[in-house]
């Protein structure tokens, strides 16, 4: 894993600042994986080990999970959320370039306009939006779901974006067009690596919520093999009971394969190359 | 050569084949169930074994979303065929036009042991007097007791009325530091305590909403009695045994209840067959070989009041189906006694023959005394509010009461204002 | 001429697809909150009653309570929390010393984890940790911080604490990790420059680091707003807007109205009122605070 760049012109810390960023770090890290490991823990014990403590190691909680069709909703998932995740990233990277880059008419209002759909509580919009999928035939089909997800990620990603943008400098696209190259080439040689990071921020923040997502995916996805993961671990939350060994190892798996996916790209953020661009 | 021609036939017997296919197609229609796929897995091979020319797509969601979801579909002329309801959706969603009458299928083509021997009839009906639900399972709640921790507590005999109840509960929290009732008192819109509530006022002879003999609906509780019963609860939260995390659990089957029933820090609970099946099963899972310290017994019922519900699931078939024959004869089947003898076994019929076959075994004892003592939901179902509604209001105010945010009186007096406001508001 | 082609052809698909996707539903809504519509009616469609929905909200007796709940503790602590902290972690794992304890990207991955837990699980976790035996009670008592477990969930003194740690939880890796990346965006040769001229470590974060967070903490205050404001799922499954109505919030009282009470009519005209709220903040937002930092550059 390469460090980020700033890291390497500052001072180096003293033993009081290296022990007190030790602790702090330690103290963060406990409590974002703590629950996790409850979870992790719990998924290989009877019941999750909710009901009593002294559970014996088992992995019926697996087998069970994927009997009732796990396998089938990480695919979906995936090709759902990866398609979803690429569209927006793409509309979000052309829009916001458009936004950082140009003087047009109605710009301020278009820019505002975007976020047009993330002021409305998306539960009310639950029913207006089924009728209008009905219509379209848009229910129990992935191209409705990857549509949903993308227009729901990208307002975030274009403000973001643009919210990067805004840091690097006209001049790097100028100098580059002077020299020859067009808009399309300075996007993809030019603003693309600089902007890595950021892409990397808004792809994650575009995928995880399509990964997580539980509202649409209820309404509009209802053949068992279309579902989503989010569908597929609520099966477990019943009338009169819950079956928490199969809640937490679904639970688990849903993590996992984000870990999968983003392990690689984190590791490809070098930022070495933001350092060549500038000059 | 020979190859290419052995492969043009190999294709061309593929296309007769799937033409033949095509010609005896089957009919599939879409069931879909609220509860665990497992539970009917058994019982929808054995109909399409029966019936080669009809196919079961099963669809799964859980109850707390099934009938929005339902309702909207109908809505727009789509949904499954056949769905899982619970007894009290039936009416509204047979008013809201969006299920098949089943009079004429009755008429015809009864299930065997006729519409008659159906419980929750009533429910099953819409307000225009057509049927929409056949009654499908039945289940009623229970006190559930561990008897190891009354015995510590110096308790032989189990409680039988609610102020028996309330000192044992006491005295096992004074004698053991364990919880004694330790009942879900959240306040959310499915909270528990609407049933406590409700057994409450059943077993003292009242009810919520009670229909007048002349058909129309007024409340059958005063501002006193519903104040009475919030007080009687909230002594269980005072006195401690009772803990007071339990304002924030609201489903009999929540995991600390549940867990301190299995662990033996809770001596008393509330709960339906299914939620104290897994808590045996749980106890004998960290226990094995030991017997078990549980037993159940039905709620406080002096003078043979009713004091549980009659409560349950009906099939419905959905105003859109293409295939209403075949979607009929599948919850015909689905409601037949080798359904519930070989296959699904974890809901009990809802047929009152069938009912009096089951063995319910020595843990279930109890729910089967319960079901003498149970009654459905009746007028509160064909009423003018919904009862989601009285619900929600319901285990909202007591969750004022019983937290200490107001007092029971004023609490209990808003909470029947506003349903006499609805009420008024409906007709 | 180019330039018009090619800014219309970067913004089409985006502004085609949110009209679709928003254009129609929105008006739908709008359409409805006029009506008494109810999810059992949807077939027949609603009466039109006017402005009555509206006059009936803000007559409404338990609005102010509401009102403080969303606007207090639901948005205003949960997202000037949420920045703060995120911030903070971003800051912590941009260190020298973070590398050298080679803590940084091990950080980096277990920031996923609360992220990639769908809220319900992680209602369900935390639910469990502060049970009245849960790890956090255990750890209080033993620490002596307490003698008696707290209720955390049931008690009106921490009910609503509890929820906004539990939002913390799920949402603070978002802001954490997008803060980390513009932070990774600051070119080398700005520290090196602060450095010739002798800037001291605060020096050059007041004036190299802040500037290129700024953008990117103005877009995550503003989309957090909406998101908290806007968001009924933590509060709904973690208490039930309990205890009674103690936490309940505007988004909570939609899905009560809609889905319990079935009056579609009602609920679409409270999305309305809650949309223009966010609408106004959004545009004021836009033009007051972060009008500098991106609207000038626009």
């Amino acid at each position: 894993m390469s460090a980020p760049a700033s890291s390497r012109h500052w001072r180096d810390p003293g033993p009081t600042a290296l022990a007190v960023s030790a602790v702090l770090a330690v103290v963060v890290l406990f409590v974002m994986v703590y629950p996790a490991v409850y979870v992790l823990i719990g998924s290989f014990r009877p019941g999750g080990g909710l009901l009593s403590a002294t559970g014996t190691f088992t992995f019926r909680n697996y087998v069970r999970i994927f009997q009732s069709g796990f396998g089938r909703f990480i695919v979906n998932s995936l090709v759902i959320c990866v398609a979803a995740t690429l569209a927006s990233t793409v509309l979000s990277i052309m829009a916001a370039y458009a936004f950082s880059r140009f003087d047009f008419r109605f710009k301020r209002a278009l820019f505002t306009g975007i976020l047009f759909g993330q002021v409305f509580p998306w539960i009310v919009l639950i029913n207006p939006l089924f009728v209008a999928f009905a219509t379209m035939h848009l229910i129990n089909s992935y191209i409705g779901m990857i549509l949903t997800y993308t227009a729901f990620t990208v307002p975030f990603s274009v403000y973001m974006l643009v919210g990067y943008l805004v840091t690097v400098p006209k001049s790097l696209d100028e100098a580059a067009i002077i020299d020859g190259a067009s808009r399309w080439q300075v996007i993809w040689y030019i603003i693309c690596p600089v902007m890595l990071p950021g892409f990397v921020a808004t792809a994650t923040y575009a995928f995880l919520l399509c990964w997580t997502e539980y509202l649409f995916a209820l309404a509009f996805l209802t053949q068992t093999d279309l579902k989503t993961l989010p569908l597929g671990l609520y099966q477990f939350f019943g009338e009169d009971n819950v079956d928490w060994g199969a809640v937490m190892a679904a639970s688990v798996v849903t993590t996992l394969p984000v870990f999968l996916l983003f392990l690689p790209i984190q590791g490809r953020i070098s930022p070495g190359r933001i350092a060549g661009a500038v000059k | 050569m020979l190859k290419s021609l052995a492969a043009a036939l190999v294709v061309s017997a593929a296309m007769l084949g799937s033409i033949r296919a095509a010609a005896a197609d089957p009919v599939t229609i879409t069931f879909r169930f609220n509860d665990t796929e497992q539970e009917v897995r058994g019982a929808i091979d054995e109909f399409q074994k029966e019936n080669p020319d009809i196919k079961v797509d099963l669809q799964r969601i859980g109850w707390k979303d099934a009938r929005n979801q339902f309702l909207r579909e109908a809505a727009v002329g789509q949904g499954p065929d056949v769905q899982h309801s619970a007894q009290v959706w039936v009416t509204e969603m047979g008013d809201a036009g969006a299920l098949l009458p089943l009079d004429n299928f009755l008429k015809k083509d009864p299930p065997s042991n006729g519409f008659a021997d159906f419980v929750a009839q009533d429910l099953a009906k819409g307000k225009d007097g057509h049927v929409y639900g056949l009654p499908w399972t039945t289940d009623t709640w229970a006190m559930v007791y561990r008897t190891d921790l009354l015995k510590q507590a110096g308790i032989d005999k189990l409680p039988q009325s609610w102020d028996d109840l309330r000192a044992d509960s006491a005295a096992v929290y004074k004698k053991t530091g364990k919880a004694g009732f330790g009942f879900p008192a959240g306040s959310s819109a499915s909270g528990a305590i609407w049933f406590l509530a409700n057994f409450y006022w059943w077993s003292h002879g009242k009810a919520l909403i009670v229909q007048k003999a002349d058909g129309s609906y007024a409340l059958g509780v005063t501002v006193d009695d519903v104040a009475d019963a919030m007080k009687y609860f909230k002594q269980y939260m005072d006195g401690g045994d009772n803990p007071q995390s339990n304002l924030a659990a609201s489903d009999a089957h929540d995991p600390s209840i549940m867990q301190a029933l299995v662990t033996g820090n809770q001596a008393m609970g509330a709960m339906p067959p299914n939620t104290y099946k897994e808590i045996i099963k749980a106890y004998e899972d960290a226990n094995p070989g030991k017997p078990v310290p549980f037993v159940s017994a039905p709620f406080p019922h002096p003078d043979d009041t009713k004091s549980s519900m009659f409560g349950g699931r009906m099939l419905v078939i959905n105003a859109n189906t293409k295939h209403p024959e075949q979607a009929w004869k599948f919850v015909k089947f689905m409601a037949s006694e080798q359904v519930f003898a070989k296959y699904y076994r974890t809901q009990f019929p809802a047929q009152n023959s069938l009912l009096k076959k089951i063995d319910f075994g020595a843990p279930l004892k109890g729910f089967a005394e319960q079901f003498e003592y149970a009654r459905t939901w009746g007028p509160y179902a064909s009423g003018p509010v919904p009862i989601g509604t009285m619900w929600n209001l319901t285990d909202r105010a007591f969750g004022t009461a019983l937290s200490g945010q107001s007092k029971p009186e004023e609490a209990a007096k808003g909470l029947l204002q506003e349903i006499e406001k609805q009420m008024a508001a409906k007709g | 001429m180019r330039d018009r082609l090619f800014i219309t052809t970067m913004l089409l698909p985006t502004v085609v697809l949110l009209l679709l996707f928003y254009g129609y539903p929105i008006f739908d809504n709008l359409k409805i909150s006029f009506t008494d519509l109810s999810l059992l009616g949807m077939k027949r469609g609603g009466n039109w009653v006017g402005l009555a929905n509206y006059r009936e909200l803000f007559r409404s007796g338990d609005l102010g309570h509401i009102l403080f709940n969303t606007f207090i503790w639901l948005t205003a602590t949960s997202v000037i929390l949420r920045l703060l902290i995120g911030l903070g972690i971003a800051l912590l794992l941009n260190t020298r010393a973070m590398k050298l304890l080679r803590l940084a990207a091990v950080s980096r991955f277990a920031l996923l984890i609360p992220w990639a837990t769908p809220p319900i699980v992680a209602v369900v976790i935390w639910r469990f940790l502060l049970e009245r035996n849960g790890a956090v009670n255990e750890a209080l008592i033993k620490l002596g911080v307490v003698d008696h477990p707290i209720a955390f969930l049931a008690d009106m003194r921490t009910v609503w604490p509890s929820l906004v740690a539990i939002m913390l939880w799920n949402t603070v890796p978002l802001i954490a990790l997008s803060l980390l990346s513009s932070l990774q965006t600051v070119p080398d040769e700005y520290y090196e420059a602060a450095e010739l001229d002798g800037a001291t470590n605060w020096q050059k974060f007041r004036f190299v680091t802040l500037p290129f967070l700024m953008p990117a903490m103005l877009v995550l205050g503003l989309m957090s707003v909406f998101w908290s404001f806007n968001n009924f799922v933590y509060v709904w499954l973690a208490t039930g807007a309990g205890p009674g109505t103690y936490t309940n919030v505007l988004a909570t009282e939609v899905y009560l109205k809609a889905f319990i009470d079935f009056r579609l009519g009602y609920s679409s005209a409270i999305g309305m009122v809650m949309a223009v709220i966010m609408g106004a903040f959004g545009i004021l937002y836009l033009r007051l605070v972060a009008r500098q930092q991106l609207e000038e550059t626009l």
